[in-house]
């Protein structure tokens, strides 16, 4: 998956991200728990922040204990414990990791991408018992992303869409059922998941342009055989202004949801962890010490 | 289910007055109409604003100082209704699709203007609130951009461009606000407050560092 949004670290308090690796680590259990050991490994951070959201809107506390595991077998680390929202972040990101790996494998027919949807079939089907209605509106978008990219759409506000809107239907979120809330959430959603796949887009130009795969940014812009990083400067700045107005939208919708913890750590993802990553990826170092998962 | 309004404000209880009325400011100018003009979440930032124009009040009162309750939100009416165009059917057609905009109705408001018969500034003007609305902020800001080149003299189309400018510069400047670490002084500026310091030091007869 893109695992783009992040924490600023060096802006975070050391409780916080204590808090944050524990809501990592919470999601990586439950996903243990609920579905086997093998889609441990699908973990990603831009679920974590979902998770880490949506718990932010309850106003139980926040609970946790030290614990082991697998990953960490000699040291114990803070683990947060929250029913619904841990259920629905963990049985989301199995989903959007199947189709993920399915989408690489339609495209790309790398064996990794392969093999791992063969591997994620099975526990794919058991969150599609539980979220029949989810799994059928993300796969609507999913097959018009994949026929976008066929036709080499050449718009990127066009491209970007399908994989917004199922940012929206997984901000929408399954146990929230404050009408308002779920607006802003699916506002925000949106952007999100605007910005990921456009800043991924132009993270990827390089290897697009070398593999000969598509890249929406590359076909709006018409790339022409020059030198790749002339390319990417002269149109730095129509994609910035595109990312940060994304950014600024997401902000908006953030702030009017009625944020009742962690709030210093969720701040500091919207106000610094996103722009961040955004000047990292513009500036080429999109690449670097990257924590990805899968 | 009426809100703590200090809880609303984001302040503590007991808060002076002062402190009452600055996070009231800041608020107001978080969620002002200005900012979420043209975007789906304007109704959720208006009812947030009657909220924090609650508590205000509410505060205010028990303060005793009843002079201070100027309340934000009705000061802002948009301003972009007024129809001076000439009766054609295009004028007519754009206050439509205005109102279409403004009520959401993304679908319908672009085959009205696919109907439209000329392509002035006004078509990708209004052709540009529409992408701006549905998220598509590229192609959204190139037809605003498009309009104002061809009508540089409309203060409408202008101050939208501008207003998309400041948006997105406004998220990033938050950020340099926010975090001062970044800025902090280097280096190459500790040493030359320490010279510009030895050198005041020297005029005034004194001396900082003995050596320059």
């Amino acid at each position: 998956m893109f695992g783009y949004v992040e924490p600023d670290k060096p802006e975070l308090k050391l409780r916080e991200y204590e808090i944050f690796r524990g809501y990592y680590c919470s999601l990586c259990k439950t996903i243990g728990k609920k579905y086997g050991q093998i889609p441990r490994v699908t973990l990603n951070y831009d679920l974590t922040f979902l998770y880490v959201l949506l718990d932010s809107l309850d106003t139980a506390p926040v609970n946790g204990r030290r614990e082991r595991c697998i990953a960490h077998p000699f040291k114990k680390r803070f683990v947060v414990y929250s029913g619904s929202s841990a259920d629905y972040a963990a049985a989301m990101n199995i989903l959007l990791t199947y189709y993920n790996l399915r989408d690489k494998w339609a495209d790309e027919k790398s064996i990794i991408s392969g093999s791992g949807s063969l591997m994620l079939k099975r526990f794919y089907k058991k969150v599609k018992n539980e979220y029949p209605e989810k799994c059928k509106i993300i796969k609507h978008h999913l097959k018009q992303l994949q026929e976008l990219e066929k036709n080499g759409c050449e718009i990127v506000d066009e491209a970007a869409e399908p994989f917004a809107l199922i940012m929206r239907e997984l901000f929408q979120g399954g146990h929230i059922h404050d009408e308002m809330a779920n607006k802003a959430l699916g506002w925000m959603g949106y952007n999100l998941g605007r910005w990921i796949y456009i800043l991924d887009a132009y993270d990827d130009i390089e290897e697009d342009i070398r593999n000969n795969n598509y890249n929406p940014v590359v076909r709006q812009y018409k790339y022409n055989g020059e030198n790749i990083s002339e390319f990417k400067r002269k149109i730095l700045e129509p994609v910035n202004f595109s990312l940060t107005y994304s950014l600024s939208e997401v902000e908006k919708a953030y702030s009017l949801l009625n944020i009742e913890k962690n709030k210093g750590l969720l701040d500091n993802i919207i106000y610094s962890g996103l722009i961040v990553k955004t000047d990292k990826v513009l500036q080429g170092r999109g690449k670097e010490n990257e924590e990805k998962s899968v | 289910m009426k809100k703590n309004p200090y809880k609303v404000l984001g302040i503590k209880e007991g808060a002076s007055y002062d402190e009452i009325k600055r996070a009231y400011r800041e608020l107001v100018k978080k969620y002002h109409p200005d900012k979420y003009r043209n975007n789906p979440l304007a109704d959720l930032a208006e009812e947030k604003l009657r909220e924090i124009n609650e508590a205000y009040e509410t505060l205010m009162k028990n303060a005793g100082s009843y002079q201070y309750q100027e309340s934000y939100s009705q000061s802002y009416e948009s301003g972009s209704s007024q129809s001076q165009y000439q009766y054609d059917t295009d004028a007519e057609l754009e206050h439509r699709i205005r109102s279409y905009i403004n009520m959401g109705n993304l679908n319908e408001a672009q085959k009205l203007l696919d109907r439209m018969k000329s392509r002035g500034a006004s078509w990708y003007y209004l052709q540009g609130l529409i992408f701006l609305r549905r998220g598509w902020y590229d192609r959204g800001y190139a037809n605003i951009q498009r309009a104002v080149q061809m009508d540089p003299s409309n203060f409408e189309y202008r101050n939208a461009l501008n207003n998309l400018n400041r948006q997105s510069a406004g998220y990033r400047q938050n950020y340099y606000y926010r975090n001062t670490y970044r800025q902090d002084p280097d280096m190459c500026n500790i040493c030359m407050q320490l010279w510009c310091a030895d050198t005041c030091c020297e005029c005034m007869g004194g001396d900082l560092i003995a050596c320059c």
